[in-house]
């Protein structure tokens, strides 16, 4: 039953995908209007505009654009990019290892610190360590990512001289290692330069200091809920009764039952951070998704806009996916 | 003499216990919150009427003057008084937020009761809509619509307050109406087939009537609280979209763009620029925050203790 349940959400991804793009298109094309005069020089004729205008493919009927990108689709073509010229398939991959490589760490800082803190403040209920966490992971999601990005690249950049400045994944005029995984934390190794790696860790640092707080915050919270919840419940009772341990009953018991919402929490946090953090991003000069998405916006990239939202919204679908394949782990009723 | 005072008539010690349950005691996240919401109203008027300097002319100090006793909080690159641009920002970020989420919840609301009470296709068809808009990324949609400053819907209210805003405000709140609409569906269509909308069925009341003054009083609790976190939501994308200059004009003296303003500054030591208007916003949000937990803590009965 299980397996035919996962099936029908995995072809979702189909409908989904399609509504997503036809959304995009028409939106796209409808809010930003002709993006010729970008493209073109100020003292271009109207034939040469025209000209350039065919060239960008929009010169055909929106309706005729639309069944030609779609075709092109069901060929997993999405089409070239305006301003870098370059397929949108390659330039989506190139980029989205950076994105990836931020957005795991910081997911991982966000984990391993926010469940953590969570469990502590449940446990220690209406005491002081559960006013500081609560008051720390209210800041943590009220306050804007990209003010965080600014206020600790002013404190340990620009006071403390302690990380390198926010110029990207490496510092300017350092050259890559040769491309394996496109994770540079790996690359570097693979390329036997451990000086390369350590450079590639400072500039992580802060972005991933910034993300793992904004994410630590919504994950330390709803921890802390459902460990309240689950510790106010009849089989918690029975198990102290019983004579278990603290630590038993926190974390064998309580922990493991409070796990679900958590775990639903996480899966739709990392479907957006892999989608690109796109403030993070620009605040960091990361060359990731996010960044190339603001891009195409701004620069009305078509292909490239509707690449990147097909690849977004199929993560975040899969995201839930790998929620529910989670919870046949977690959650022993779904196994039956 | 209502019936629950005819109840204190008659016995008094019943008439205690009614009090009790009808003035239920401020949480102090309630108090926290709503201090904070109405210092921050208290603010946007009175920017209405005073400010300490004018919020829009660059060169009233030097520029990037450090707070002293003249500009408490500095003044930012163009030399214009922080917090004079603050107490204007209040105006923006919040008038924004509050007309956005109020939007959202109304259309929201509606489509969600319809979908949820009538059931069938209609709210299949509605519940597919609302997946597919759901998985793309809401900040995007934001970004895509407000970049261009398009033509117009309601040209009258357009030229009253400018295009830049009403775009930000339809948008904002267009990302919101999917999550209303699930939560007010949800609450109404658990609640359709119960004895009491039967009752009010069998005596005669119309559908919508059935809907909209007997089951949705009841699921207002829930979607007051969500609206509140939602208003914090709203209010970070805001900030983003102007951090980004998206929408808003580019001397506009909301939060998110003077934050960009001040970018620069952090580089280079004037921290103020940048600092005091995150300060601001998350003063807005996190009351917000509070608020909505206050608000499902006294309407949640699994949390009330």
């Amino acid at each position: 039953m299980r397996a035919r349940m996962i099936l029908r959400r995995l072809l979702w991804v189909f409908p989904v995908a399609f509504g997503v793009v036809t959304l995009t298109f028409f939106m796209a094309r409808v809010f930003n209007g002709d993006p010729t005069e970008l493209y073109a020089p100020p003292e271009a004729t109207d034939a040469l505009r025209a000209q350039i205008r065919a060239q960008l493919g929009l010169a055909d009927p929106l309706p005729v654009q639309y069944f030609h990108y779609l075709a092109e689709l069901l060929r997993f073509n999405l089409g070239t990019s305006f301003t870098t010229g370059q397929s949108v398939a390659s330039d989506l991959s190139d980029r989205l290892p950076a994105t990836l490589e931020l957005g795991l760490v910081g997911l991982t800082l966000g984990i391993v610190v926010g469940i953590p803190l969570g469990v502590i403040a449940a446990v220690n209920r209406e005491r002081w360590p559960d006013f500081l966490v609560r008051g720390a992971t209210l800041s943590g999601m009220a306050l804007p990512q990209f003010w965080v990005g600014l206020v600790l690249i002013g404190i340990f950049f620009v006071n403390l001289h302690l990380l390198p400045g926010p110029v990207g994944r490496l510092p300017i005029g350092v050259a890559l290692p040769p491309r394996v995984t496109g994770f540079l934390l790996i690359d570097t190794l693979l390329a036997g330069e451990p000086a390369l790696w350590w450079l590639s860790v400072r500039q992580l640092a802060l972005p991933a200091l910034t993300l793992g707080f904004s994410t630590a915050a919504p994950i330390a919270r709803v921890t802390r809920s459902a460990m309240v919840e689950a510790m106010q419940s009849d089989y918690i009772r029975t198990a102290i009764a019983m004579g278990h341990g603290r630590r038993v009953v926190w974390f064998r018991y309580s922990l493991r039952n409070a796990l679900l919402p958590v775990v639903t929490l996480i899966g739709g946090i990392a479907g957006h951070i892999f989608a690109g953090a796109v403030l993070l991003e620009s605040i960091f000069a990361w060359p990731g998704l996010g960044q190339y998405a603001l891009q195409a916006i701004e620069r009305s990239d078509f292909a490239a806009l509707q690449g990147f939202v097909i690849y977004a919204s199929l993560l975040y679908v899969l995201a839930f996916l790998l929620v529910d394949i989670l919870y046949m782990f977690i959650d022993p009723r779904t196994r039956a | 003499m209502s019936p629950r005072d005819a109840v204190g008539e008659i016995s008094p010690e019943l008439g205690a216990i009614r009090q009790v349950r009808r003035r239920p005691k401020l949480s102090w996240s309630m108090r926290i919150g709503g201090a904070v919401l109405i210092f921050y109203v208290a603010v946007a008027l009175i920017s209405l009427v005073w400010t300490p300097y004018d919020p829009l002319t660059p060169g009233i100090g030097d520029g990037y003057d450090a707070p002293s006793a003249a500009f408490l909080l500095g003044t930012d690159r163009l030399g214009s008084d922080m917090l004079s641009r603050l107490m204007v920002g209040a105006r923006y970020n919040l008038g924004i937020t509050l007309t956005a989420v109020t939007i959202a919840l109304c259309i929201g609301t509606t489509i969600g009761v319809i979908a949820g009470y009538h059931g069938g296709a209609i709210d299949t068809v509605v519940l597919r809509a609302v997946e597919i808009f759901q998985a793309f990324p809401g900040l995007l949609f934001a970004m895509l619509v407000v970049q261009a400053v398009g033509p117009g819907i309601v040209m009258l209210v357009v030229q009253a307050v400018g295009p830049g805003i009403v775009n930000v405000i339809l948008v904002l709140s267009f990302v919101g109406i999917p999550d209303y609409l699930r939560l007010a569906r949800g609450e109404i269509h658990s609640r359709r087939s119960w004895q009491y909308a039967e009752a009010a069925r069998m005596v005669g009341n119309p559908p919508w009537r059935v809907a909209f003054r007997h089951l949705l009083p009841n699921s207002i609790g829930p979607l007051l609280a969500f609206t509140s976190i939602n208003a914090a939501f709203v209010a970070l994308i805001t900030a983003s979209l102007g951090f980004l200059g998206l929408g808003l004009g580019p001397n506009t003296p909301e939060w998110g763009n003077m934050i960009a303003r001040g970018q620069d500054g952090v580089m280079t030591g004037q921290w103020w620029v940048s600092f005091f208007p995150g300060l601001a916003i998350l003063g807005l949000t996190g009351a917000f925050y509070l608020l909505g937990d206050a608000i499902s803590d006294l309407t949640d009965p699994r949390r009330r203790r």
